[in-house]
């Protein structure tokens, strides 16, 4: 069985970096992406179990990313990351069927676990 | 009748909340006081956070950055001018230093332009928080030259704005600027800026800077000598130690021109081809890493090499030396067979293996500038290049530089011909355990026995391992040996004393805020606080591993727990440190965490001392508290005073100024006086109950000598005047959390003032001692005994002839009032004790009685 796919999407470098590292630690293969068009494109060739995308981005941010996925990709689960300032808007992404969100800064431990949940419901 | 200026100062008072010297009533001066400390705990809190959030554990953005910055800013402003008022000004200094450190931060945060700094530094001016722009070699070689005290040659840093300097003026930036990363950077590209360097001419800014440090090394060199230029790029010899990937010119001439071409030499090499392809590896851009340059001091080298400080091979308990005659490039270059030693770690190290290298050839300095490597003469060929004393003491030395910087080290040294070691350069050593795999979970230690397990503070997580070291005393941790786990009743600040050679730290009570608790992570000593009872489990010289976990609890093992120590090494947090991004955003924290201002006796403690917000905030609390004691002396009028009705004659007058007293009516005696239940006040209620506590007032009157009541008789003028508004009066003015109390007891003055609330971090006591009936020597006995007990309860003490001083702070309310109940029995036992100190072995044995509770006189 091959390794989880799991995409980044966040306009900070720092984000991707770290979430990728973290992560790999663990076994995934992950990929990182600074924008959401070049995210979406990605999704297109390749399926990624998890998403985990930030919610304010210039040009596609995450609610639409969040969108695309469900309509296109139902298997794929989504995981938004937001600043505590949007955290309303968070909210709203919850009613679109978003696996989970966190404000930032994240705690690994509590991304990984939600990732985890998130593989789960997938094999069920 | 009041007399006509002083119903104009009443006046003045009531008008504007000042009396005549500017002073504020004491109320209002009360009421600054708590702003300052409200907003302190706030900013304190968020120094933790902010430590706790770039530690490695979260993902976080610049935005988290942004916002908790500005919201310690704003709370450090309004703290500052909060402060200012309560100081009449008299710290103007600390507003230009905190707009300073402030303009530092912003730089960073905003990525706004760089600083203009200095072209040339000496390492004596070197701190921490000039890494960047002195480049990580300067950075390191200095911080162990000005912090640990190791030899370090005389040396100076060309600084990176140098750099851009150079680069500006010779049009190189722009050219840079111009390449294309994204389509990859080919060597003749490379080859056109390094040509371009090589052509380029130093500003003339430049050009002085430099003639006037060669000048000054040269004078303080005093013979023929010679500088090695070094590169020193500003991530160099930190994570990525970019070994061998630039540039060294080695025995240079003290001559502008001579130096001047080495030092485009340096720079350059952040321009070669294998340096550029190892940048690209690391994760770094072309164009992004500019270049500092080292200018050290040549050492006339009898012998040099290099030291691991732990085998890379081993099993980490040994470290090993490699050592050849004359200069150490041969080692550093494999060029010769060196001679190898493996020494044991540990108290009373020892050389465990010695193989001797044939030394085929050396390399010197040429008078002329320069090196040449000549053969070895055949009586030093087999020779061992190093004493049995100075393997031993390179050993020591390497270790403790292992300990300050937290993990093993890659040092250069040298021996010159007078057999005085130099330590030229030390960088981390990548260790195998670096490569090991994802951190699983912690391996069970079914070896071990489990001696204690609690919960508390982590501090900072991690593992350590060595003998425990229990504090019964303060004055204690002078014998602190290297390596042992530090267990403490309380936390601090004290312990920085210790911490570079610390495996661990377990207190039973302290907060995570605590200014130990940010030099731990400053340190990243594996810590944790408010762990119950260690210092009573643990036994003194017991080996014990210490393992602190992310759930803020703390396992100790009996023994020295290999397992343990190695999985500790994997965590997440370490690897972090890899990513560029990561370490450049966590960069802001040192000008925010780090904690300079240790000691308010020292010299140091000063606005200009001050270069982290973190110090600013203890500067502000620290002389905060002194501006209080001080005014509380001023703040008595208008105040209604109550005489307390106590079961000791203590004659004591409270002034409330909110919450300290229930004067309601019906509450008050006869006569007016309160009885102690009535009391409200929390620090004055936990002091009185130590004085009337039973046998420690001793009402008979303890005889003076003839001798001591004609010193009585002497000194009284001066008594007389120090306090003229309430001679006759003990005086406490009190509030619910508050208290300052001045007592005058005969001929001696004691001065308490204590702040005692839920709060940990807002709590303090200060102590004030001075005077006495008799003679100066015995008066000076009894502030001996007064400095050993209040030591024991941890108080920092300053003594100066008959007057001691002490302070204590950040401590629990319940130890709070425990400590001021114990206070409260010195005051009535140390009333007539100095009549009866008549030879210096009294002083312990009164003291060993008191805090055996025996109040006996």
């Amino acid at each position: 069985m091959g390794k989880n796919r799991i995409m980044v999407i966040d306009d900070e470098k720092i984000v991707g970096d770290m979430a990728k590292m973290s992560l790999e630690q663990d076994g995934y293969a992950v990929e990182t992406f600074l924008n959401g068009e070049t995210a979406l494109a990605r999704l297109s060739e390749q399926k990624f179990d998890v998403v985990v995308t930030d919610l304010k981005m210039k040009g596609i941010d995450g609610m639409e990313v969040l969108r695309t996925v469900k309509k296109l990709y139902p298997a794929t689960r989504v995981i938004m990351i937001t600043a505590f300032a949007n955290l309303d808007a968070a909210i709203e992404a919850l009613r679109g069927d978003v696996h989970d969100f966190f404000p930032k800064p994240v705690k690994i431990k509590e991304l990984k676990a939600s990732i985890e949940r998130a593989l789960e419901k997938e094999k069920n | 009748m009041m007399k006509p200026m002083e119903k104009v100062l009443n006046f003045l008072k009531s008008i504007t909340g000042r009396g005549a010297e500017g002073r504020l009533s004491f109320t209002a001066m009360f009421a600054r006081f708590r702003q300052v400390l409200d907003n302190h705990n706030r900013a304190a809190e968020i120094i933790a956070d902010m430590g706790d959030k770039l530690g490695g554990e979260y993902i976080f953005d610049i935005n988290y950055i942004k916002s908790a910055y500005a919201e310690l800013h704003r709370r450090l402003s309004v703290s500052l001018s909060d402060f200012d008022v309560l100081t009449r000004h008299r710290y103007a200094r600390i507003g230009e230093v905190f707009d300073r450190i402030d303009g530092e931060i912003r730089r960073l945060v905003y990525d706004e332009g760089a600083a203009s700094g200095d072209l040339v530094v000496f390492y004596g001016d070197i701190t921490w928080s000039m890494a960047r722009e002195v480049g990580g070699k300067n950075a390191n070689l200095a911080d162990l030259k000005n912090n640990l005290h190791v030899n370090v040659p005389d040396a100076f840093a060309v600084t990176t704005h140098a750099f851009d300097a150079f680069m500006k003026q010779n049009g190189i930036d722009a050219k840079i600027a111009a390449l294309a990363p994204d389509k990859g950077i080919g060597e003749k590209e490379l080859r056109e800026i390094r040509d371009a360097i090589d052509a380029g001419a130093l500003p003339p800014a430049l050009e002085n800077a430099l003639s006037s440090a060669l000048a000054k090394i040269g004078t303080g060199c005093g013979r023929d000598c010679f500088i090695a230029v070094r590169s020193s790029a500003e991530d160099e010899d930190g994570r990525h130690s970019f070994a061998g990937q630039f540039e060294t010119v080695l025995n240079v001439p003290l001559d502008l021109g001579k130096v001047g071409a080495a030092y485009k030499k340096v720079i350059a090499g952040l321009f070669s081809d294998k340096a550029c392809a190892y940048l690209l590896q690391s994760g770094y851009h072309i164009g992004n890493m500019k270049m500092a340059a080292a200018c050290v001091l040549m050492v006339d080298a009898e012998a040099s090499g290099v030291v691991y400080s732990t085998d890379p091979g081993g099993s980490g308990d040994t470290l090993m030396i490699n050592a050849t005659w004359g200069l150490g490039r041969s080692v550093v270059e494999g060029q010769t067979d060196a001679d190898f030693y493996s020494v044991k770690k540990g108290s009373g190290a020892e050389i465990a293996e010695t193989r001797i290298g044939q030394k085929a050839s050396l390399i010197t300095g040429r008078k002329s500038g320069g090196t040449s490597t000549v053969p070895t003469s055949a009586d030093r060929k087999a020779k061992e290049a190093l004493t049995k004393t100075q393997i031993l003491e390179l050993s020591e030395r390497a270790l403790q530089i292992e300990k300050y910087f937290r993990q093993p080290q890659d040092i250069e040294w040298a021996v010159d011909g007078a057999g005085k070691l130099f330590i030229l350069q030390s960088r981390p050593l990548r260790a195998r355990d670096e490569q090991g795999p994802a951190a699983g979970p912690a391996p069970g230690a079914p070896d071990s026995k489990i001696l204690m397990r609690a919960r508390g503070f982590a501090v900072q997580k991690g593992s350590g391992a060595g003998r425990a070291f229990v504090l019964k005393n303060r004055n204690d941790l002078d014998g602190f040996p290297k390596g042992a786990v530090l267990i403490a009743r309380n936390d601090s600040s004290d312990f920085i004393r210790v911490m570079p050679y610390a495996a661990a730290i377990i207190t039973d009570i302290g907060t995570p805020t605590s200014h130990m608790a940010s030099l731990c992570r400053e340190f990243r000593v594996p810590a944790i606080v408010n762990a119950g009872n260690a210092s009573g489990i643990l036994k003194h010289g017991q080996e014990i591993t210490v393992n602190i976990d992310d759930e803020n609890s703390v396992t100790v093992y009996e023994g020295i727990a290999r397992g343990i120590l190695e999985h500790a090494g994997r965590k997440t947090s370490v690897s972090m440190e890899d990513i560029y991004e990561f370490r450049k955003k966590r960069y802001v924290l040192r000008f925010i965490s780090p904690l300079n201002l240790i000691d308010p006796l020292l010299d140091n403690f000063s606005p200009e001392g001050c270069k982290t917000m973190h110090d600013i905030l203890r500067f502000i609390h620290e002389k905060s508290v002194v501006e209080l004691v001080e005014s509380a002396r001023y703040g008595l009028k208008g105040h209604a005073a109550v005489k307390l009705d106590l079961p000791i004659p203590a004659g004591i007058m409270a002034v409330d100024i909110g919450g300290g007293l229930d004067a309601a009516a019906g509450r008050k005696g006869k006569d007016g006086t309160l009885a102690f239940e009535h009391i409200l006040s929390i620090p004055l209620k936990a002091v009185l109950k130590g004085m009337m506590h039973p046998g420690v007032w001793h009402s008979e009157a303890v005889s003076l000598r003839a001798q001591d009541f004609l010193s009585s008789m002497m000194r009284m003028p001066d008594i007389a005047s120090a306090n003229d508004d309430f001679v006759e009066h003990n005086v406490a003015i009190v509030s619910r959390e508050y208290m300052h109390l001045s007592l005058r007891f005969g001929y001696h003055f004691n001065m308490l003032d204590c702040y005692c609330s839920e709060n940990t971090r807002d709590n303090h006591i200060y102590f004030r001692f001075t005077g006495g009936a008799t003679d100066m020597t015995k008066r000076s006995r009894r502030i001996q005994l007064i400095a050993i007990i209040l030591k024991e309860y941890g108080f920092n003490i300053r003594v100066k002839g008959d007057l001691i001083i002490g302070r204590l702070s950040n401590i629990r309310q319940d130890d709070m009032e425990a400590t001021l109940d114990r206070i409260g029995r010195l005051i009535g036992y140390t009333r007539q004790l100095d009549a009866l100190l008549h030879d210096d072995n009294r002083v312990e044995q009164y003291a060993r009685n008191f805090l055996q509770e025996d109040y006996t006189l």
